[in-house]
């Protein structure tokens, strides 16, 4: 269990194995509902959209804080990564976690994140790798990329 | 005059279990204790972990620490942050807990001077400033609170099974959790995995935290902190040309302005009995504190400061004045560089006349050492990550350069790698960071399946707090 009590809807399960078994999206966008109890699915994408409408998602989301003032949220996120090898060896995909915490979002957001996070990652069966980020820089493209294949990404 | 109802807003909300839990997060911590009502953003009450001893009685808060016949100060800590002597803590605790932040209770009819009877006056007791009296006539004085303390990681068991047996069974508490504070100080960044740096009053420490659970084999400490540095700058007073006096503001009576450098001409206080040294130690502390606030910086480079050039330089900076409490004032330059560099530096340390004072600094001990030691003692793949989730806290922290410094030794000590250091930019989120943490945590509607119940403890006994609070 995550270490605030929040708990993981059934949904966010369901969400992530459409995007591992039956390829259905290319990534589930998670969050906190509004009174912080249970993590529930955001939005799912895929089909022809990109890596950078996904991280646009990510940098713009928003936080409702508990006096009603709207501030910048963090989310999780996973992301079916696909990429070349440098080898020529062919295709590889890896399931990839995001905990994106933006540095200026509100400290009772940060804080309820951070302390959910380990309810929904161990939902989730199956993830590769894992990041944590907390400014636009962490998650570009080729940082992300780089880190997710471990520098074998052509 | 009609009576008017109660309104909602003044009738208790308590619900257990929802967003409404009356809990109360405690913070205590060598150099101050701090305590407020969970989802708030501050603590209400930050008092000093040092209190008046008196006559045999304790007395506790910053206002009571004045000169008098026989006041000895004390502090219910040791050095390492670790409970050392509990019946003066739970005192302490209490008169936070109960006195200053609980609500009036209402005087009980017979008392409230509404129902004299025929033999007259009220008796106007004393009892008003007695703690004891307070806690003897509530039998469970808190038990409508949930409590949640912070403890430093290397809390020793039984110092964490003494803490939940005081808050069950003398205070009553209907629950209680243990945060460590570097797991709180991640979450409140948003990290949920970080090395955190802690720079405090006694102790400065760097622990590991991985998926909100701190890694035990890479917790490091050091007194290289706050108190410290206020020895390294006795030290430089003591060498200074001429010698800087440490006066503390209490023993000044009036002052006359003087020159900068000329010596001070000021009265002093005389007392009809002896001060004693502990209490002299706490008020010279406050004017050490004033100047490392007003004076002090940290070196930023390039280079470390005792680097060939770096003083000079430093020299012809502008510098800063600092007036002691009895007029005597001096323009400070590279010295407020130098006097903090022993953190960084150990061959840049003042070495105090003693052989063995609390002053000297060995290699291990400095902050890089810390971070060092820290990361060869977790697994290999997961150093890069914490290097790129560094999160600074404590009060010490808040030195002018602190991060700058700490960012530039870094890149040197692991070139090519992602160093992210994040500091909170408030003041206060770095100061109480644990305290902040604690509040918001207890405060969620979906903390309270989290607590140690009651009923859990009664069950299972003091060491519950070992199984659960991990």
């Amino acid at each position: 269990m995550s270490q605030s009590g929040a708990t993981v809807s059934q949904e966010c399960i369901t969400a992530y194995n459409d995007l591992k078994l039956n390829k259905k999206h290319k990534y589930v966008i998670y969050k906190l509902s509004d009174d912080n109890k249970q993590i529930v699915v955001d939005s799912t994408g895929g089909g022809d959209e990109d890596y950078e409408d996904f991280r646009q998602k990510l940098i713009t989301a928003k936080t409702k804080s508990k006096s009603g003032a709207v501030g910048k949220g963090p989310r999780y996120a996973v992301y079916d990564f696909e990429y070349q090898l440098k080898s020529g060896e062919g295709i590889r995909n890896k399931i990839t976690f995001i905990a994106w915490s933006p540095d200026d979002a509100g400290v009772m957001a940060k804080m309820v994140y951070a302390s959910s996070k380990e309810a929904l990652k161990r939902a989730l069966t199956g993830v590769a790798t894992e990041l944590q980020a907390n400014d636009p820089d962490d998650i570009e493209f080729e940082t992300v990329i780089k880190t997710v294949s471990k520098g074998t990404a052509a | 005059m009609s009576q008017q109802p109660l309104t909602t807003s003044v009738q208790p909300t308590e619900t257990y279990g929802g967003d409404e839990v009356s809990a109360l997060v405690l913070d205590p911590g060598y150099c101050s204790t701090r305590a407020g009502y969970a989802g708030e953003e501050m603590p209400r009450q930050v008092i000093p972990s040092f209190y008046g001893h008196i006559d045999g009685r304790d007395i506790f808060g910053d206002e009571v620490i004045v000169p008098r016949a026989g006041f000895e100060v004390r502090n219910y800590m040791n050095r390492d942050s670790v409970v050392e002597d509990w019946d003066a803590a739970t005192k302490i605790w209490e008169h936070l807990l109960l006195k200053r932040l609980q609500p009036e209770r209402p005087t009980p009819p017979n008392k409230n001077g509404l129902n004299i009877g025929d033999d007259g006056d009220v008796a106007m007791g004393d009892g008003d400033n007695n703690d004891e009296n307070m806690v003897d006539n509530l039998e469970k004085p808190l038990a409508e609170s949930p409590l949640l303390m912070t403890e430093a990681p290397w809390n020793s068991a039984k110092a964490r099974e003494k803490a939940i047996e005081i808050s069950m069974e003398t205070w009553g508490c209907p629950a209680f959790w243990l945060s460590r504070t570097p797991v709180v100080a991640s979450f409140a960044a948003g990290k949920a995995t970080a090395l955190v740096v802690d720079v405090g009053g006694a102790n400065a420490s760097v622990t590991a935290v991985h998926d909100g659970m701190v890694l035990k084999r890479s917790i490091q400490k050091s007194p290289i902190a706050g108190l410290w540095l206020s020895n390294q700058i006795r030290t430089m007073w003591e060498q200074n040309e001429p010698k800087v006096d440490l006066v503390p503001t209490f023993m000044v009576e009036n002052k006359k302005p003087v020159e900068a450098g000329a010596p001070a001409d000021a009265r002093l206080r005389t007392f009809p009995f002896p001060i004693a040294d502990s209490f002299r130690a706490f008020e010279e502390e406050r004017l050490l504190t004033e100047f490392k606030e007003s004076v002090v910086e940290v070196w930023r480079g390039p280079g470390r400061y005792m680097a060939p050039g770096n003083e000079d330089y430093a020299r012809s900076q502008p510098g800063r004045v600092f007036e002691m409490p009895d007029g005597s004032n001096q323009m400070w330059r590279e010295q407020r560089y130098k006097v903090s560099e022993g953190m960084w530096d150990e061959t840049a340390a003042y070495a105090s006349a003693g052989a063995d004072e609390e002053g000297r600094v060995s290699k291990g001990q400095t902050i890089l050492s810390l971070i060092k030691a820290s990361l060869e003692g977790v697994d290999i793949d997961l150093r890069s990550n914490l290097i790129a989730n560094i999160v600074v806290t404590g009060s010490t922290t808040l030195l002018n350069g602190f991060n700058d410094r700490l960012n530039m030794e870094l890149a040197a000590m692991y070139p090519g790698l992602k160093i992210k250091v994040h500091a909170a930019g408030l003041t206060s989120e770095r100061r109480f960071g644990a305290w902040i943490g604690g509040s918001i945590l207890s405060s969620l509607g979906t903390f309270h399946q989290m607590w140690i119940s009651k009923k859990e403890y009664d069950e299972n006994g003091p060491g519950i707090v070992e199984k659960r609070c991990k």
